[in-house]
């Protein structure tokens, strides 16, 4: 009779030996990479043939976008008001007139971006102050808890709630080239999953800028939130405090020289807290915008990969080291009394 | 002795069992100490030591090192091996003999009292200590005090408990209470950066992995247990026995106990089948020796018929403690109070044997017996590896400090900065302008002033930052390192097919340290022997029989016996010599044969050697085991059997001794056992012929000087000179000698020690004296010479440590020759090494020799090479220091502790002999308090337990010896040489998989961590994070954490044959060269590279475009986790399938769970990455995200490898190339006399 507990005991004669497998043992098949010389200098040349060229193209790419770029800001404003009454205050006549130059040709369809800087739309408070459920759904109109302090007014729900779209940027902009009128389109400025998922189509703005402190835009109660393009785009909050949004495309060439007028309604508020304001007409590639940091990027590190490769030829041709050679191993290079 | 003095309770001279002897015996204090503090911790070095100063040593040590210093080493050569198991004290002494026609009464003699010391003095027992037990009357007995019902319950959780118990016991971890703390944090709306449920996932996850595994352990304890608790057992109930289950036995029932049962619960003995009261058990269970013990049920319990007539009786017994070699009690029967000892009580989970029956009263039940107090768990020790890691761990929480400081101070700054601003700004809007207040102000929304403000940032910045403390990091490595045991114990090289055991890993924490040892401390007998004694070669009255030939086991079928009709057989075979065999076998009376017959009567008597007879396939067949607690005089009286003298029966009064075919009865008169005064032991048989005679057998040094020097000068002389030459190729030698006693020296003899044995003060001594009187002008007969095999493969084992720069010390309780032969047939010792001896009887004395030494060392080994003696290069004269126990008793735990371990620093080899337990502990604890140097303890017997606890490592051996070792052990296997593959191999994997692990996971939180710091600086320090919630917490949960963890079991740099047939190579981990300061260093650097490069990379590339948050950060998702787990990938060194499933799989899966995330029309990021990926852009990022961040570390690599090979890469290298010619040319170069283990 054996006892139950400790059974310490080898039950009956079964062999414990272990199953030899090559897993157990681990000796498994495994393939053994060592960094030989060919295989550094394979990859660093490698690298090198791979990235250069890709920079190459890409520097050409940004290259060929045309980009015209216009801070009105301080421009727009009359110089002897002071900057935020002038602004905020509802009587001020709020047009102002740019002329921009075309570089070159630009080939249609031509970008139309606001760009602000030292806008933190990524900023905690702003980012958070928003009810997504809301936008989606009507019966959620009440669901405001996340966009205080800008959810209700007078105990009523505002739709959309929150800073983000309190915070609607509102200046618009009316193109002409000599004299005729350049359409922009705002169609399909926004993204597709916005506009039919995330925003409702049966929601529509209520009690929106009712408040007693107007942040930007307002809407149009008659339309639902999804179709209010220049809303969406705003509410996909930028990742950086620089930051392009869309405003529209204009759907022809614009011809090298040309000159375009642009009258510009400046009725956003930037000046409270220091932030530019800038138009940006600009054409695109493969690449997306102008921006040749990428490519010099990819130039950079292909030539420091072809560089090292060369390096390490010729430090391989004047000091060779066989390898695995146990002449070099500690033990063996230590001569005894040493 | 103080002990002497005291007065005894009760005087009864005919009581049989001896724990009235109030000798205690110089050690026992030692031994209680040993037991009563099984677990030294290195906190208590002074204690240990003053311990082991307290010891009055037994005088053998002093006597014989005086002798050794007066004459090298000609004197003493033999010992009995009992003086080496100063532990091995469960065995019993005492002797009883059926004095036959010399006496009416039953009755026991005995002589030795060792065992008596374990139970402690006579004191009384203080009744608030102690527990009342009525005898046959457990109503009474429970009625004041709850004792606990024998039911067990090792399962540590109910169905209702488990939950909370649980859950709080997980929070013991100090990084799961920081995961706690963080979580809640994140419940406060101030602080709230991740969505609730999210950031509550990790800590969710780990305590549900863990409590799964919990919850399955217990279910099968719970089961178990159930098993348990539902045997039978015979209960007397109503004067009679009744069938009772296990769990409702109660402390004060009468239990019986059949042959082979196991026992219910601790019970004291009331009486047993064998007429004097004696009941044989067997321990395994409970220590693991597998030899049989005595247990005696008291004279005046053993007389009664329990069923027939009633007993009533009240045991005062200590209360339930663990020490399982302990107990002190006193009945009161019928008036009598009687003490019972250990030798009384019988424990549950040992199995009665070779008694018909016995009875017992319960006294401790269930959770209070010895046997479950005892069964706790491994002692859990801490990697070096991990306490290392807690320091940059400390770092890291310094970094995590930093950041957040930064990302607030600056949060502050900005907030100051802007204060105009703030109550208009789009993005900040501080007024509330919803509710106007009385005084026509506007209340601040959220808003709460500049400290608050830098507080709740701070706290906000660690809850984003939390994941650079690694938490994940723990869990893994219990992961890796449960592959890690997996792999060690399937490993067949590390089976031992003799005793069928595979390798344990009972520690699951230290496996990494098993690669950095550089201290083994080995026990001798059990660990580099093999325990096994063997009969090698006798000499017999002045005549040398060396000639035995190799066992066959077909032809020679080895002596055996006819009883009643059946045949017995030794269970060992033995070599015989075949000129001895004859002498024996012939039937005549000369003298030569007469003394040969003699001779091997005295192996077959002269020992406490009880013969256990076992079946065998053949039912005619039986086979003798042959039980005991010293493998000698097994190994004699197998011998005796082999030459036709075989012991078939023993009981309390006589021996039965088949003589070449004869069955002959010996009546036992008297037993003097084995002390380590006398050192011989010596047995009075009354002979068939009716004479008397007395056989002594006893190590050399004592034996000749009880030996009559008148007769045969020339016998003497040539057995010297044989007793030199066995000794000298490292026998054990013992000599044997006998006389025969006329009618008077009997008669003298019996009431002497009769008298002695009553006497009530100073019986040890007295009994000692009568052992003297009678062992006195003795005939030699002869000696003999018994084999302590080495185990298998211990000279390579050694021979590939020490290559590894490992140093071997072996600690023994063995004499300086044993010792000194042993070292050299293991090739310890070699005849180049110089060797320093010290054995000194006195402080002064220790300290001149040591002073000496250290001046003979620094001239042999200058400073210069002490300082890589490490290194194993083999210098021109390594030395070997030899010290014995009385020497480290002055050294130990005095100021000449540093002289000491100067010396031994500079020795190659040391050997310590006669070597205390606690002393061992001291040994190790010299080295381990004086340096940074990893120790392992190796042993195999109760006696290396404080050794094997006191070391960095212990590690049992599961052999002879008992599972004491085993059991305080963290790693056990079956055999020294195992110890090898241990460590070069296991060891050395371990080691470079954990630490590589550790140093990768604190890059891969670092970097996750770097990159959303770098964020917050864009987000005027608000910490909006641009990965999604899900992502930052599945980082570790999924994107990362399964390769880490393929790597760290599967990844290996060298195959094992490499690294066996260069054990050198063992270094890079004494060096530290997988995990150090310097790396951690270098790896944050590349951290800060290569979070900047994930980062800053795409910001300008998308700066001034119009990518949104979550596309952003989808990007970056991507390129943390790609770039993570290729750097991962160039540093595997083996490319497995499931190596490439794992990172492989890893990078598809966060591609998928992004996705996944992004599909979520609720969540914040809903399309961003279709969206960010269809740009070739995101692409093009990602492509120069990956190669820009990974290469400097590249770079670095390739050029250090190419330049500053170590010696880990030229391995590799050699082993992929295999480049034949190079490798042996080196092999030339290391060690010619190196022989890889076999395989």
């Amino acid at each position: 009779m054996s006892s139950g507990e400790g059974s310490s005991q080898p039950s009956s004669k079964k062999s414990r030996q272990p199953k030899y497998s090559r897993f157990t043992q681990q000796e498994l098949p495994a393939c053994k990479p060592i960094l030989t010389p060919g295989l550094v200098v394979t990859t660093f040349i490698l690298v090198g043939v791979i990235f250069i060229p890709i920079g190459l193209l890409s520097l050409s790419a940004s290259e060929r976008v045309v980009e015209i770029v216009d801070r009105y800001d301080e421009d727009c404003i009359p110089s002897d008001q002071e900057k935020t009454a002038f602004i905020q205050s509802d009587k001020t006549n709020k047009t102002c007139v740019r002329s921009l130059t075309v570089p070159k040709k630009m080939q249609h369809p031509v970008y139309i971006y606001y760009q602000l800087d030292n806008f933190y739309q990524n900023h905690r408070r702003y980012v958070k102050s928003r009810s997504d459920k809301q936008l989606r759904n009507p019966e959620n109109e009440d669901l405001t808890s996340p966009c205080e302090p800008e959810a209700r007014v007078d105990n009523k729900p505002i739709v959309p709630c929150g800073l983000v779209a309190w915070s609607l940027f509102n200046d618009t902009y009316g193109f002409s080239v000599s004299g005729m009128n350049l359409s922009v389109n705002k169609k399909d400025i926004a993204w597709d999953s916005d506009k039919n998922y995330k925003f409702g189509s049966k929601v529509y703005p209520k009690n929106f800028q009712q408040g007693s402190l107007i942040g930007g835009g307002k809407l149009d109660e008659k339309i639902p939130l999804s179709e209010q393009e220049d809303l969406l785009v705003w509410m996909r909050t930028a990742a950086l405090p620089s930051f392009r949004k869309l405003y529209g495309r204009i759907e022809q060439d614009l011809e090298a020289n040309e000159t375009i007028t642009v009258v510009i309604q400046n009725n956003y508020n930037a000046y409270a807290f220091g932030g530019k304001k800038k138009l940006v007409l600009s054409t695109t590639t493969w690449i997306g915008g102008k921006n040749s940091f990428l490519g010099l990027g990819y130039i950079t590190i292909g030539g420091l990969c072809l560089f090292i490769a060369t390096t390490f030829i010729v430090m391989y041709l004047i000091k060779p080291r066989p390898y695995g050679d146990p002449s070099y191993l500690s033990w063996n290079r230590n001569p005894p009394g040493n | 002795m103080t002990t002497q003095q005291r007065p005894l309770l009760i005087p009864s001279p005919r009581t049989p069992g001896a724990p009235e002897l109030p000798y205690t015996p110089a050690y026992a204090d030692q031994l209680k100490s040993i037991s009563e503090n099984p677990k030294p911790s290195s906190g208590t070095g002074m204690d240990i030591n003053s311990q082991v100063d307290n010891l009055s040593l037994p005088d053998n040590i002093t006597l014989n090192s005086s002798s050794q210093r007066s004459n090298s080493s000609y004197q003493s050569r033999a010992s009995g091996r009992n003086s080496m198991r100063e532990v091995s004290f469960a065995g019993n002494s005492v002797r009883e003999l059926n004095s036959g026609e010399l006496g009416k009464k039953p009755m026991r003699y005995g002589s030795r009292a060792e065992s008596e010391g374990l139970s402690m003095s006579q004191k009384e027992i203080n009744d608030e200590d102690a527990r009342f037990v009525y005898i046959n009357d457990p109503v009474k007995t429970n009625e004041r005090f709850e004792f606990a019902r024998n039911s067990i319950r090792t399962a540590k959780y109910s169905i209702i408990t488990f939950l909370p118990r649980n859950v709080f016991e997980q929070f013991h971890r100090v990084a799961y209470i920081y995961f706690l703390v963080i979580a809640i944090l994140n419940q406060l709306p101030q602080l709230a950066v991740f969505g609730r449920g999210v950031s509550v996932l990790p800590l969710a996850f780990v305590l549900s992995v863990t409590a799964v595994k919990d919850a399955y352990e217990d279910f099968r304890r719970h089961r178990s247990d159930k098993i348990e608790n539902n045997r039978l057992a015979w209960v007397l109930v109503n004067d009679n026995f009744q069938q009772k289950k296990w769990k409702d036995i109660q402390v004060g029932e009468i239990i019986k106990i059949s042959a082979n049962d196991s026992l219910p619960c601790d019970m004291v003995l009331l009486s047993t089948s064998d007429p004097t009261g004696v009941a044989y058990v067997q321990t395994i269970n409970l220590d693991g020796e597998s030899n049989l013990k005595t247990r005696y049920a008291k004279q005046e319990t053993q007389m009664k018929n329990l069923e027939k007539e009633k007993i009533s009786g009240l045991i005062k017994c200590e209360k339930p403690n663990r020490n399982i070699y302990g107990f002190q009690a006193n009945m009161e029967i019928d008036g009598k109070r009687v003490s019972l000892g250990p030798s009384n009580i019988v424990l549950r989970g040992c199995e009665l044997k070779n008694t018909r029956w016995a009875i017992g009263v319960a006294v401790y039940a269930g959770r209070e017996t010895k046997a479950m107090l005892n069964s706790s768990g491994a002692p859990s020790k801490r990697s070096r590896l991990e306490t290392q890691m807690n320091r940059e761990i400390i770092i890291l929480s310094f970094f995590l400090v930093a950041l957040c400081t930064i990302v607030s101070v600056c949060a502050g700054v900005w907030l100051r900065r802007h204060k105009d601003e703030l109550d208009n700004m789009p993005f900040y809007r501080k007024k509330d302008y919803s509710e106007v207040e009385a005084d026509g102000n506007y209340d601040d929304y959220n808003y709460y002033g500049y400290g608050l403000e830098i507080f709740f940032t701070f706290l906000m910045s660690v809850i984003v930052f939390q994941v650079m403390i690694p938490i994940s990091l723990y869990i893994s490595m219990e992961l890796v390192r449960v592959g890690q045991a997996y792999f060690m114990i399937r490993d067949t090289n590390m089976y031992d097919a003799s005793s069928n055991s595979r390798f344990q890993c009972r520690a699951l924490n230290i496996n990494e340290d098993l690669g950095q040892i550089k201290y083994v401390f080995s026990d001798k007998t059990g660990t580099l022997t093999e325990n096994k004694m063997e009969f090698h070669c006798a000499s017999i009255s002045g005549v040398d029989y060396n000639g035995g030939t190799a066992i066959d086991e077909d032809e020679q079928v080895g002596y055996s016996a006819q009883v009643d009709g059946q045949v017995l057989r030794p269970k060992m075979k033995v070599k015989v010599d075949p000129q001895l065999l004859s002498i024996a076998k012939s039937g005549k009376q000369a003298d030569q044969e007469s003394r040969v017959r003699d001779f091997f009567l005295a192996l077959a008597a002269c020992n406490t050697i009880v013969p256990l007879t076992t079946e065998t396939a053949d039912p005619a067949v039986r086979l003798v085991d042959y039980q005991g607690e010293s493998p000698d005089e097994q190994a004699l009286v197998y011998a005796a059997a082999a030459y036709g003298f075989m012991l078939i029966e023993r009981t309390s009064g006589h021996i039965v001794i088949d003589v070449q075919g004869e069955t002959h009865r010996f009546n036992v008169l008297g037993l003097h056992e084995f002390d380590s005064d006398r050192k011989r032991m010596s047995v009075i048989l009354g002979c068939p012929d009716n004479s008397v005679k007395v056989f002594v057998k006893g190590a050399d040094t004592s034996m000749f000087s009880v030996i009559d020097n008148s007769l045969n000068l020339d016998i003497l002389g040539a057995t010297e000179a044989h007793l030199h030459s066995y000794s000298s190729v490292g026998l054990r030698t013992l000599v044997i000698g006998m006389r025969e006693l006329s009618a008077s020296e009997f008669e003298q003899w019996q009431s002497s020690y009769e008298t002695a044995s009553t006497a009530l003060i100073g019986r040890a001594a007295l009994l000692r004296k009568v052992a003297s009187n009678v062992e006195s002008n003795l005939r030699i007969l002869g000696a003999s010479g018994i084999e302590d095999k080495l185990q298998q493969g211990v000279p390579e084992a050694i021979e590939s440590l020490r290559m590894a720069g490992i140093k071997v010390w072996v600690l023994t309780g063995d004499k300086q020759e044993t010792a000194i032969s042993i070292g050299y047939s293991s090739k310890l010792l070699t005849t180049q090494m110089t060797q320093i001896v010290i054995n000194c009887k006195s402080k002064e004395s220790c300290r001149k020799s040591l002073d000496d030494a250290l001046i003979v060392s620094q001239k042999l080994v200058p400073d210069s090479v002490a300082a890589h003696a490490t290194g194993g290069s083999s210098e021109a004269s390594p030395l070997a220091l030899i010290i014995d126990g009385t020497s480290l008793v002055h050294i130990l735990d005095s100021e000449l502790e540093e002289q000491l371990f100067q010396l031994a620093s500079r020795c190659n080899v040391v050997l310590c002999c006669r070597v205390a337990p606690l002393q061992k502990a001291g040994i190790v604890a010299l080295i381990k308090n004086r340096t940074d140097d990893m120790t392992l303890a190796i042993g195999d017997g109760a006696n290396d337990v404080s050794m094997i606890q006191m070391a960095d490592v212990g590690i049992g051996i599961s052999g002879q010896e008992g599972r004491q070792a085993v059991m305080a052990s963290d790693f056990a296997m079956g055999q020294f040489r195992f110890l090898v593959p241990l460590l070069l191999v296991h060891g050395h994997w371990n080691y470079q998989r954990i630490s590589y692990m550790i140093l990768y996971n604190f890059y891969r939180n670092a970097v996750l961590v770097f990159v959303l710091f770098w964020y917050a600086l864009f987000t005027s320090y608000t910490l909006t994070t641009a990965m999604t919630d899900w992502s930052s917490m599945l980082y570790s949960i999924i994107y990362t954490a399964v390769p880490t963890i393929v790597v760290g079991i599967l990844d290996k740099d060298l195959s094992r044959r490499t690294l066996l047939k260069y054990p050198q190579l063992y270094g890079a981990g004494q060096r530290e060269e997988g995990y150090n300061t310097t790396l951690f260093w270098v790896t944050m650097m590349d951290t800060v590279w290569q979070s900047a490069a994930i980062f800053f990379l795409p910001v300008l590339a998308y700066w001034r475009s119009t990518v949104d948050i979550s596309g952003l950060g989808d990007l970056w998702t991507l390129a943390v986790v790609i770039v993570v787990n290729l750097h991962l990938a160039m540093d595997v060194l083996r490319w497995y399938w499931i190596t490439h499933a794992a990172i492989w799989g890893s990078i598809i899966a966060t591609f998928i769970c992004v996705m996944i995330i992004d599909c979520l029309p609720s969540l914040f990021g809903y399309w961003a990455f279709f969206k960010i990926a269809g740009s070739a852009l995101f692409w093009l990022c990602l492509l120069g995200i990956t190669v820009a961040a990974l290469l400097p570390r590249f770079i670095v690599k390739v050029f250090s490898q190419y330049y500053r090979p170590d010696d880990i890469l030229i391995a590799r290298e050699a082993d992929k190339f295999g480049n034949l010619t190079a490798l042996r040319n080196g092999e030339i170069e290391l060690n010619p006399i190196f022989d890889p283990p076999r395989r």
